[in-house]
């Protein structure tokens, strides 16, 4: 199995083997891995690959999937422009 | 507060469940408004072509898209309910204000009440070259036939074989798409046994312990690399296979689409059974925050039926706490609590033992409803459950046990060998001659004595799992009426050729009769006329 044709995230293009690395490295948490890799920072928020790199967490350090958090969700979901905002803020209620 | 509009309940989601949340609580004057992303109401039923499981009270046997068509067609005549579609929810702040992109402005909104029906996503696989052009996950194959009429591929793999893998992989075939075979990893099939019936006695192999190894191919899917997992799921050496094929479609399970809520203190726990991470609510589908409620696969996976009863219950909650008259307290606390029960219902079979554990765990569905009994199989269905095809020793237990039955003429004979809360057979016969014993999740039979072999229920039942044969047509010739949703569409008197369980072609036939009226929506009824040595064997036809 060639770790490096494997996609873990496919808005950022992280492989398997960019995921184990980080892992065995020590960086245990979905938010760590995240800022060292940009999993979860595309188009798709994370929606691909959160679960993916939760059982691999799992799997190398024995921690029990039920303990490993999701990455963060902010406001806003999805884009929005400044016009947007602004037009919103102009409409009479 | 500046440009901040004060509303009633917001509805995040125009599924299933946010559809019939909306209907719940505006019909009891609670002014709704409801929230899609997409440019159209119905969710995911909009690509559904296949005709639903469940009770007649929830829209058994009416296909996913007319299921649709009935809740919008409600909606949009009710006044109470403003829709916005192409709208997408940005933002759900602790101060409870939310914030909507909508016609190109961000719009600010207090509720007194949220119902979160946001649905669920695919879960996706790993494996070598995943990310080449042609692997598609199943949500994205239907979107393209049924939404776009466009076709995915010529040739298909696909991986997983619960009833969304199943299904997809009937109407890719439908859509004339040939689908190499359906592979599984778990030593059982994980969709409902009919619908991988219909898939095997169309030819399609069905491969339990299997998973997919590599997608082959230089700059699109040209093949697949599929291998033999043992018992504990480990791959065994030296089984693997080349499956040549333009696609591979994953079918590998939904998780709860549970990202805006996360925005939240919402408190979300991984149940497995549920498909991952899910809110904690409680039986009124309202979760940790005050009139946040949750409806639907966002509160852990299940399917349409249950999703639209949740919407119910939620909908329902905050009608109570919004319309203080009386006069509808008590209606309202009844209806709640027939939705529950109906719920509990459909969840009481051997197939709703996963949700039933995964409930179990965040503190509900404790209830000494469920009967023991009914939660176990009542036949032996490991070979059914392995193949896709039931065993001679089922398909004994639904035959006649006395052969002067065959000679009265007509009969009906049902192969519906698992069981799972269904009932258009049972409501649809017009002579009441099948019976579940009054319960949903029993296994129907057919009362030989009442059965005129009207074929009613051929076109009736969501799993094309009733055939009407008789014996002794002729000396030497049976006929077995059959369902039949391809095309072309046979005509009578054609010479078809005539298959059994597994695909395999065993004989011709003489098409003596097709019914394809408004009672048979589009599932044509077709008899064939056959060897005798054949009526039962006779299951599928393919029209030359």
């Amino acid at each position: 199995m060639n770790e490096d044709n494997i996609i873990i995230c496919r808005c950022e293009d992280v492989t398997l083997k960019d995921i184990r690395n980080l892992i065995q490295q020590g960086f245990t948490t979905i938010e760590e891995i995240k800022r060292l890799s940009r999993i979860g920072m595309g188009p798709c928020q994370g929606k691909t690959c959160g679960l993916l790199i939760a059982k691999e967490i799992a799997e190398i350090t024995g921690i029990s999937i039920e303990k490993i958090e999701l990455q963060n969700i902010r406001p806003p979901y999805g884009g929005v422009t400044f016009e947007e905002i602004i037009a919103g803020d102009e409409v009479e209620k | 507060m500046h440009n901040i509009e004060k509303v009633e309940l917001i509805i995040v989601g125009g599924g299933p469940a946010g559809l019939s949340a909306a209907l719940a609580a505006a019909n009891y004057g609670v002014n709704v408004i409801l929230v899609e992303e997409r440019e159209f109401l119905g969710g995911q039923l909009v690509k559904q072509t296949h005709r639903f499981f469940g009770s007649e009270k929830e829209y058994a046997g009416t296909r996913g898209l007319k299921i649709s068509n009935l809740l919008v067609k409600e909606i949009k005549e009710n006044e109470h309910i403003k829709v916005l579609t192409s709208s997408r929810v940005l933002g759900i702040y602790k101060d409870k204000i939310v914030t909507i992109l909508t016609n190109n402005k961000m719009m600010k909104y207090f509720p007194k009440a949220l119902i979160l029906a946001t649905g669920a996503s695919e879960k996706f696989l790993a494996f070598e070259n995943n990310d080449l052009p042609g692997v598609f996950g199943a949500g994205a194959v239907q979107t393209l036939m049924n939404l776009y009429g466009v076709s995915p591929a010529k040739k298909i793999l696909m991986v997983g074989s619960g009833n969304i893998g199943l299904i997809v992989s009937y109407q890719l075939l439908q859509a004339g798409v040939e689908v190499a075979c359906v592979i599984e990893a778990a030593p059982k099939i994980g969709g409902y046994s009919v619908h991988a019936s219909k898939l095997r006695r169309m030819g399609v192999p069905i491969l339990t312990s299997h998973t997919i190894k590599k997608a082959v191919g230089k700059d699109k899917v040209e093949g697949a690399i599929i291998c033999q997992l043992d018992s504990s799921w480990r791959e065994i050496i030296d089984t693997d296979q080349f499956i040549k094929c333009d696609a591979i479609c994953l079918s590998v399970g939904l998780t709860p689409l549970t990202d805006l809520l996360r925005q939240t203190n919402i408190k979300t726990v991984y149940i497995s059974e549920l498909g991952g991470y899910i809110p904690i609510r409680d039986e009124n589908m309202e979760t940790n925050i005050k009139n946040l409620f949750v409806a639907g696969d966002v509160s852990g996976i299940e399917e349409a039926t249950s999703a639209i009863i949740e919407g119910q219950i939620a909908g329902l909650n905050v009608a109570k706490r919004i319309n203080k008259n009386v006069k509808y307290q008590l209606e309202i606390e009844k209806q709640i609590m027939e939705a529950k029960e109906e719920l509990e219902l459909l969840r009481a079979g051997p197939v709703g033992e996963k949700v039933r554990k995964g409930l179990k765990k965040i503190g509900l569905n404790n209830s000494k409803n469920y009967d023991e009994r009914m939660s176990n199989e009542e036949y032996d269905i490991s070979f059914l459950m392995r193949t896709g095809i039931p065993s001679n020793d089922n398909l004994k237990m639904k035959l006649p046990q006395s052969e002067e039955i065959f000679n009265k003429g007509p009969i009906a004979i049902s192969e519906c060998f698992q069981k799972f809360p269904c009932d258009p057979c049972v409501k649809g016969c017009p002579f009441d001659a099948i019976s579940e014993e009054g319960n949903i999740n029993n296994l129907p039979y057919v009362d030989f004595e009442k059965c005129t072999g009207c074929a009613i229920c051929v076109s009736k039942c969501p799993g094309l799992a009733m055939f009407v044969v008789q014996k002794n047509y002729t000396d030497s010739t049976s006929l077995v009426t059959l369902p039949y949703e391809f095309l072309p569409k046979p005509m009578k008197d054609q010479t078809v050729l005539v298959l059994n369980r597994e695909g395999t072609e065993i004989c011709e036939g003489i098409v003596k009769r097709v019914i394809d009226g408004k009672i048979q929506d589009k599932t044509t009824v077709v008899t064939v006329e056959v060897p005798k040595e054949y009526f039962l064997e006779t299951r599928n036809i393919k029209v030359k």
